[in-house]
């Protein structure tokens, strides 16, 4: 779903750059279409992440996304220890009081409501935080490390290996993103794990066009020739020379990504193929909720409210980080 | 309002006077003391015909009009070729009318297409004498031709590319099984007659006449109308009190209209429309914002709905103010067994199982009691139905620690040696009932995993006989004990899936089969059911209910225990 | 120029087979025996599940139509390699296999549900020209105003949001309330998409369903249509332009703004493809009668005819367009068709 249109947001930020530097517009083609495009990029900078920290430290979106994703981060980890104690149970039900609990409307004892079966809203969106950012951060992981291992194939050897490589991607992008996810879960099943592994395995096209892409850059320099002249290994230039150099890139893409990877979970959860109940998944609480929309509209929006601060605050920290590592990327 | 008028451009809409009467409709509720006067659902529905007079009330005369609006999903099919869900059979059931029809009212069986039937003493051939002067919609008479025709059409492998999946219900008939499997061209059926059907069948069958009470069996055109395959899955062309306005639209609508023909009486409204929805969430918003007549009740909902609606005194009968239809239907929930699986081979394992299932807990929590827990696989409704008839289908726990005492496994620190694996499909609350009945399993000391598998799969598993505990519902074709018994606990019979068989069983429902006499066949089936409960293959939970709901305007709608919804009374008020 | 538009087709080749050998794989490797699940819950007989298998070259079968059987008297699986040969040469016929649930032939399925999704992703376009290129060029034009900050807030917030949940408070506000507050004198139709039984003109029915599939598009098309024209502004030419004097209404509009808008069409004709799949939620939400929806509950239902019929139409048209721009952008842009020539 998203996936295609984290490109897009590396076409923003180029022309946005490129106005806002008022440079010579050698390259105002148009990036959409795989045109090589000339790249700066410098040698390894000791400095470059504590610049980058300072730059970062300065936009203030960014921080506050930043913040919010940490306090996140927080609330997933340490939730057991004090939501189910204010707010009762995310999942058990009890049979006895249920129903005097049902569907109740906001109050202070329930900020966000209860639902159906008499939970608490609230803590089941802080339980399904755990979902969504387990599940954002592992498929990204899982379609980076592939991207990663793909693009370094097609670039470093190219020729048909590049060739394979990037027909390949084509295939997958040529798929219909949230069709194949479905069809991919029906092979494997719904389930919290299955979710992740494959939002994870199909989204690795993008990355791996970005790396290639990085990789090309970085190999025509001269530190990376000078270490094949040494002899160095393949895997060893890659892995000491190559990467260091691109994982900037890396970074920002996959912080980017995992937004992308929240909506597909909540998608996926929402028409019943993502996280299977009573796990609690932002996208199946909105579901739930549809039943509701008319006579019990806050099941349907808190949840909502969760999953566009968290993805926005992904999007935002992307952003900033981008801002701050002077990431510039074309997928080639 | 006239900017209204530009951007929505409603059809036959007067704008002054639907406000108005929203209004009135409005206050109507607020004085009733309505709990939740946000959602007057039914209530301000425009109405979708010109020119109508409001009618009074309540206890108002029946008023002839209007449109009935139904909630359904997309069914698999409206030609009785295909009809093997309640939603394709509910629109077949308007369109077509079956040689029999169970009055559930009265109990019992009486004829629909036909006047009278008879068998002959070995329950081998029925005789069906038909009515005279009953058409098609098009104009064709409704002939015995026409019942042969329509049956051999869904047996024939040719008719599209196989015989019908509910080809099923004609395996009794003589010849079937060489019809389906394409050597054969014919049943052995014969029409001495325009107006009368004999019917052979291959073995005793004292229940046949229940069994051509399915929609699936109505009678098709031989004339050529249903030539044309396409054409008549569409739009098929039936004998019944209602016909097609234009092509099934698939996956929108299926409109039909009252057929002016029609031999019997005929039906008070104008038509209906079967309004197809992928999924109740959406349905249920268009009732309550008044868009909808008839739809599903979203679980959870009931009691604030029977609240605010009011329920049907029987519970099958919807009028305005007794708006929920919460009778018992017949189907039952239950918990198939793998027989042949080691954990659950002993009956006294099972038996200590079904011990410990708290169902009232599972219906009070669920389901806000609208189901009810079943004492047998038999549900009430259904001739021969005992209360309490299968011994451990209720609620025990000291009585099910003894059976899994006696059975070996003793309990040691609050836990047992067994193992229980549950499975259920996802995604339709399935995984709520197994989570209750997991906790059930631990209070007697045994462990529980839930397994929720989709649907496809899930079916796989259990025909493949690939799972222990799996949940399951049964909805009976015919109302009658012989649907509960024979195919869930006959020996290699396709729905048994739990593998079971006792050869004594089998031997009383095949004697049960070849009695006329209704009484001692229903006797007969009650001993079997007696020792299968004894033997508990599957494990029952609850009998389902009925969970819809109509809107205000909707008098005197029947929905039976079968699901099929009686139209010909139904009338709309304003 | 036709030598560049053959390649480009030649290269969709192998791209369109992958996508079809690996569904056609996922296809028969999915738990769950479709011809069983045609019977639902009930058991299906055997004699009939072998007639059904017959139909659907899954087995093989004698020059009757009759399955053969083995010594053993099974039926005979059908290779895999057999099988994607039967769906290929049906496809180069035309005939994408019969339903296996529906009984009737995919295409006359699809025939039905097309034009719906076409439709509506083609409404949904034009919200995202008018509205995506208006506001883009807004912002852009007047920057840092209160305007840019309140497109650039919108389109963020846009994109990280679920279009299915921003349905449902279509819907909610719309259909609910709306008809509420005015005693129902005004409020949009919620589901479907008209017909005899819609109380409404079929386009009514649009409305909520286009903005809603519309909107993530609409919030990338006007942040691209913002920042190619904050680019193409700074340009030489431009500035060239400014100096001569001319307004810069006219600068805008005769010079910079075709510049800008290219990539910005591009985007949404690439777009255009991700709508038709995209749109299952939406059709879920909004009870739309389109492919997506029916796509997804053949998955479920391993009706695989219809997914197959279905990606593969969706396929194509993706591909189908993205050549179409390409090749349009080829025209406009001469170093391009040298670029992609050299490759």
């Amino acid at each position: 779903m998203s996936q295609e249109h984290l490109e897009n947001e590396y076409l923003i930020y180029e022309q946005e750059r490129a106005a806002m530097l008022n440079n010579n517009p050698s390259n105002n083609g148009n990036p959409l279409l795989n045109q090589d495009v000339e790249q700066e990029i410098q040698g390894p900078s000791r400095t470059l992440w504590g610049d980058a920290w300072n730059r970062l430290k300065r936009n203030k979106l960014a921080m506050i996304a930043a913040v919010y994703i940490i306090f996140l981060v927080l609330v997933a980890l340490t939730c057991d220890l004090w939501a189910p104690a204010w707010l009762g149970s995310p999942i058990a039900i009890d049979s006895g009081s249920s129903a005097g609990l049902s569907l109740l409307p906001p109050s202070a004892e329930h900020p966000f409501g209860t639902d159906l079966l008499g939970r608490d809203i609230l803590v089941r969106i802080i339980y399904g935080t755990r979902v969504s950012l387990s599940v954002g951060v592992l498929a990204v992981s899982i379609s980076t490390a592939i991207g990663l291992v793909m693009g370094a194939l097609a670039a470093y050897y190219g020729g048909w290996v590049d060739v394979i490589v990037m027909r390949l991607a084509d295939i997958f992008l040529a798929f219909p993103y949230i069709l194949f996810v479905i069809a991919m879960l029906a092979v494997i099943g719904p389930g919290f794990q299955n979710v992740f592994i494959a939002i994870g395995i199909l989204g690795w096209p993008s990355i791996a066009r970005v790396f290639r892409s990085a990789i090309l850059s970085v190999q025509e320099n001269d530190f990376v020739s000078a270490a094949r002249a040494l002899g160095a290994s393949d895997w060893r230039i890659i892995a000491r020379h190559i990467f260091p150099n691109a994982v900037a890139s890396i970074v920002v893409y996959a912080t980017m990504s995992i937004g992308g990877a929240i909506l597909t979970e909540s998608a996926l959860s929402f028409i019943g193929m993502g996280v299977t109940p009573p796990t609690p998944s932002w996208g199946q609480m909105i579901n739930d909720g549809r039943t509701y929309l008319a006579t019990a509209p806050w099941i349907m929006i808190a949840p909502g409210l969760a999953i566009l601060t968290t993805v926005l605050s992904f999007t935002l920290l992307g952003d900033g980080l981008r801002d701050a590592l002077d990431v510039k990327l074309k997928d080639a | 309002m006239a900017l209204e008028k530009k951007f929505i451009g409603r059809r036959g809409f007067v704008a002054g006077a639907l406000a108005t009467s929203a209004i009135a409709a409005l206050s109507a509720c607020g004085k009733k003391g309505d709990p939740a006067p946000a959602a007057p659902a039914g209530d301000e529905k425009a109405p979708a015909e010109e020119g109508k007079q409001p009618a009074a009330q309540e206890s108002g005369a029946a008023t002839q009009g209007g449109t009935l609006k139904i909630y359904r999903t997309n069914p698999a099919s409206i030609d009785p070729f295909n009809a093997q869900e309640d939603q394709g059979i509910s629109v077949v059931y308007a369109l077509f009318d079956t040689l029999t029809n169970f009055d559930f009212e009265a109990g019992e069986l009486k004829p629909l297409a036909c006047e009278s039937w008879e068998a002959n003493e070995y329950a081998t051939q029925f005789t069906f004498h038909l009515i005279d002067g009953a058409k098609f919609h098009n104009g064709d008479p409704v002939t015995a031709q026409d019942f042969k025709y329509a049956w051999e059409r869904i047996c024939n492998p040719k008719t599209t590319d196989s015989p019908s999946v509910i080809a099923y219900h004609l395996a009794p008939v003589k010849g079937y099984d060489e019809m389906v499997a394409g050597q054969a061209d014919a049943l052995d059926i014969e029409c001495p007659d325009d107006l009368t059907l004999v019917v052979n069948l291959s073995a005793s069958y004292a229940d046949f006449p229940y069994v051509v009470s399915h929609p699936a069996l109505s009678p098709v055109p031989s004339g050529g109308a249903a030539e044309d395959f396409q054409k008549f899955f569409l739009a098929p062309v039936g004998n019944g009190a209602f016909k097609m306005d234009g092509e099934w639209v698939d996956g929108q609508y299926i409109k039909v209209v009252r057929n002016e023909d029609y031999h019997g009486e005929k039906p008070l409204i104008d038509g209906i429309d079967f309004m197809i929805f992928k999924d109740l969430q959406t349905a249920f918003t268009e009732f309550e914002a008044g868009n909808i007549d008839i739809t599903d009740i979203p679980t959870g909902r009931i009691g604030e709905l029977s609240q605010r609606y009011g329920v049907s005194d029987d519970g099958y009968v919807a009028n305005p103010g007794k708006q929920v239809i919460n009778g018992e239907e017949t189907s039952t929930y239950y918990l198939a067994v793998n027989c042949q699986d080691p954990a659950v081979e002993d009956k006294l394992v099972r038996q200590g199982l079904s011990l410990a299932i708290n169902r009232q807990a599972i219906s009070d929590t669920l389901f806000e009691g609208s189901r009810v827990p079943a004492d047998g696989i038999v549900p009430p409704g259904i001739d021969g139905y005992k209360e309490g008839a299968w011994e451990y289908s209720k609620y025990d726990v000291e009585a099910a620690k003894a059976k899994l005492d006696e059975a070996g496994l003793k309990e040691e620190g609050g836990k047992r040696d067994l193992n229980i694996t549950l499975v259920c499909n996802s995604g339709s609350g399935h995984e709520d009932i197994m989570q209750l009945i997991q906790s059930d399993f631990e209070k007697i000391g045994v462990a529980a995993d839930i397994q929720t598998q989709e649907w496809a799969a899930y079916l796989d598993a259990l025909q493949n006989g690939d799972y222990q505990i799996g949940r399951l519902g049964w909805v009976a074709d015919y109302p009658i004990m012989d649907n509960f018994l024979f195919p869930l606990f006959f020996t290699g019979a396709g729905d048994n899936r739990s593998q079971y068989s006792n050869p004594e069983v089998d031997d009383l429902m095949n004697k049960a089969r070849q009695t006329v006499d209704a009484a001692e066949r229903i006797a007969l089936f009650q001993e079997a059911d007696k020792m299968i409960a004894e033997d508990m293959p599957l494990i029952p939970v609850m009998f389902y209910r009925h969970t819809q709901i109509a809107s205000r305007r909707v008098n005197n709608l029947y929905f039976g225990p079968t699901k099929l919804m009686n139209f010909n009374k139904v009338w709309l008020s304003e | 120029m036709l030598k560049y538009i053959f390649k480009r087709i030649l290269q969709f080749i192998p791209v369109f087979i992958g996508v079809t050998v690996i569904l056609f794989a996922l296809t028969n490797i999915v738990p769950g025996d479709p011809i069983k699940l045609i019977a639902g819950e009930k058991s299906l007989s055997p004699e009939i599940e072998l007639q059904l298998r017959a139909a659907n070259h899954l087995i093989k079968v004698d020059e009757n139509g009759l399955p053969l059987l083995d010594e053993n008297g099974e039926a005979i699986p059908e290779s895999l390699a057999a099988q994607y040969g039967y769906y290929i040469s049906g496809l180069l016929h035309g005939d994408l296999g019969n339903s296996y649930q529906r009984k009737l032939p995919v295409i006359e399925i699809f025939k039905e549900k097309y034009p719906y999704t076409i439709k509506l992703a083609l409404v949904g376009i034009v919200i995202e020209i008018i509205i995506g290129i208006g506001a883009g060029m807004i912002s852009a034009i007047k920057r840092y105003s209160f305007w840019d900050i309140l497109v650039t807030l919108t389109t963020s917030i846009l994109v990280a949001m679920p279009a299915f949940w921003l349905g449902m408070l279509l819907q909610l506000l719309f259909g609910i309330k709306m008809k509420l507050w005015t005693g129902g004198g005004f409020y949009l139709p919620i589901s479907g998409a008209g017909g005899a039984i819609s109380e409404f003109q079929d386009w009514v029915h649009y409305i909520l369903p286009a903005i809603t599939l519309a909107s993530v598009s609409t919030a990338y098309a006007a942040r691209i249509m913002r920042s190619q024209l904050l680019e193409t502004m700074n340009m030489d030419y431009i500035r060239t332009a400014f100096a001569k004097g001319l307004s810069s209404r006219q600068v805008i509009f005769k010079h910079a703004l075709k510049n800008a808008l290219i990539p910005v069409v591009t985007y949404i004709g690439i777009d255009f493809g991700g709508m038709l799949s995209g749109a299952i939620l939406t059709e879920t939400v909004f009870n739309w009668p389109g492919i997506g929806f029916e796509v997804y509950r053949a998955i479920t239902q391993r009706d695989w005819p219809i997914v197959m019929g279905g990606v593969t139409l969706v396929v194509v048209v993706v591909l189908i367009i993205s050549l179409v721009v390409d090749i349009s952008y080829a025209f406009l842009d001469p170093r391009i068709r040298y670029d992609k020539a050299k490759e």
